[in-house]
């Protein structure tokens, strides 16, 4: 009677757990990316700066299609001079305090990103940077091959948005509107 | 039977787990860590109060810098506190590979040249390799060029030349409070009498707190080694506060020290704080960047 009882709660309980960690671990569902670019241009009246970072990862679960990205702030490079990079983690950024950057959500289309082709997408989530989250939606371009995706977008960031303020003296030398742009490729993460 | 029931709860909660490993997880395994993670900016200016700070400009970064002390305070009203008089140093500085500092200038105290090299040994780091500190060295030679007191006797040029020899120790502690320790010494070719020393010892220390992100208050405090120069001189105490602004920094500062390079700050300090002897002062520091630049329309 017992023993019953116990199989009957195996395959209750257990089966059902055993489809959640197969369906989860589905092959080949998640892509992921290791050095992703990511670049930013302030165009203010008096100055130019541009940095980028080679180090954006991420991954996409192209089964539920939601995603996750992160650059580590410190690592952009470029700028106009060392001090201004000193003074971007300093006293913008705080990347002492804030070190990641990074956007999460999910694509809005219900596309099937397994067949190659290319795809104009919205990807809707949380934009994560100074320690500020913002609802946003992006608009990609995506291109997909066998088991690879290449991804390029480019949006803008509002200084405001996310409570980087710059002193009003500088306001000919810092835009207030930050444009930037994504650029990478995502791998199955089966190879 | 209990047993079993553990059992089966746990691999249901596994299974809930791996259902809540999410991407997030995913993208925290692939960032990479290999690159060090320095601890920068440790310092706001080159220099903590009068006494050097372990950093540099950057690299191809010159700094134009104005440093001033007025007289001594306790003269009162009559010179207005110290105003009517002061010394002046000018000086450059110039950052190569974020490693090699090199500066020269000019005080007007006995008309005295100081050309030094700093040089960054070690950056505070986590990551890969943890590294504590940052160390960096420095060397001065001080060239003072008065028309020489007894124009006819032998007079050797050597003679005109002094040497200090720093190691700064600093630590970032977090993103407000650094402190630097630093051992110095100081070799004078020529000096009054006998009696004194040619090679004098000191010990540094010095720190600042950041209470914005663009103003700091600093202090720093030279203690002589025993001997003569001790006897005859004061241990050199100063406190200020950073203020930094689109590419200058401005240290304003009380002290009892009224010269502005190292040989001058560590062993020849007159003032005494507690008979009032403070003088007032600012360095002013502009950075230019030499390299190239993006220029508007490009």
């Amino acid at each position: 009677m017992i023993k019953s009882y116990i199989k009957k709660i195996i395959s209750v309980l257990l089966i059902p757990g055993m489809l959640v960690i197969s369906g989860f671990q589905e092959k080949g569902s998640i892509y992921t990316c290791r050095n992703g670019q990511a670049s930013f241009q302030s165009d203010a009246p008096l100055e130019v700066i541009k940095a980028s970072s080679k180090n954006l990862t991420g991954a996409i679960n192209i089964s539920d299609r939601s995603f996750s990205f992160l650059v580590p702030t410190k690592t952009f490079e470029g700028f106009n001079s060392s001090l201004q990079k000193t003074h971007f983690n300093e006293d913008y950024m705080e990347t002492d305090t804030y070190p990641n950057s990074t956007f999460k959500g999910k694509i809005i289309e219900e596309i099937d990103l397994s067949v190659p082709g290319t795809y104009k997408v919205r990807a809707k989530g949380k934009m994560y940077i100074h320690g500020v989250e913002n609802d946003r939606i992006v608009r990609c371009d995506l291109t997909v091959s066998e088991k690879k995706i290449d991804v390029t977008a480019a949006f803008t960031v509002f200084l405001a948005d996310h409570n980087i303020s710059i002193p009003s003296i500088l306001n000919q030398k810092i835009a207030e509107e930050i444009k930037v742009e994504i650029s990478f490729s995502l791998t199955s993460a089966d190879n | 039977m209990r047993k079993y029931l553990l059992f089966i709860i746990l691999i249901f909660l596994c299974s809930i787990t791996v259902f809540s490993q999410d991407l997030d997880q995913i993208v925290g395994s692939l960032t990479d860590n290999s690159s060090p993670d320095y601890a920068n900016a440790a310092f706001k200016g080159t220099t903590i109060v009068n006494g050097q700070s372990t950093e540099i400009p950057g690299h191809m970064d010159l700094q134009f810098n104005i440093s001033h002390r007025f007289g001594a305070i306790n003269q009162g009203i009559y010179t207005l506190f110290g105003i009517d008089q002061g010394t002046t140093r000018l000086g450059f500085e110039y950052g190569l590979k974020d490693i090699v500092g090199l500066s020269i200038g000019r005080s007007t105290y006995e008309k005295t040249y100081d050309g030094a090299i700093k040089v960054k040994v070690l950056r505070q780091q986590t990551g890969v390799k943890n590294i504590p500190v940052t160390v960096s060295l420095y060397q001065a030679v001080f060239i003072k060029t008065l028309k020489w007191e007894e124009p006819d006797r032998e007079n050797l040029f050597s003679s005109r030349l002094s040497y200090a020899t720093q190691i700064l120790i600093s630590r970032k502690f977090n993103r407000n409070l650094s402190l630097q320790l630093a051992p110095s010494y100081v070799h004078k070719n020529l000096v009054p009498t006998p009696e004194d020393q040619n090679n004098i010892f000191a010990i540094g220390a010095g720190g600042r707190y950041k209470l914005t992100k663009r103003f700091s208050i600093n202090g720093e405090y030279y203690w002589l080694l025993p001997g003569k120069t001790a006897d005859d001189f004061a241990n050199s105490l100063g406190l200020g506060f950073d203020i930094e602004a689109a590419g200058h920094v401005f240290q304003i500062m009380a002290t009892n020290s009224q010269l502005m390079f190292a040989r001058g700050y560590i062993t020849e300090t007159e003032g005494k704080w507690s008979e009032g002897d403070i003088y007032f002062g600012f360095n002013i520091y502009r950075v230019f960047h030499t390299g190239k630049r993006n220029k508007k329309g490009n």
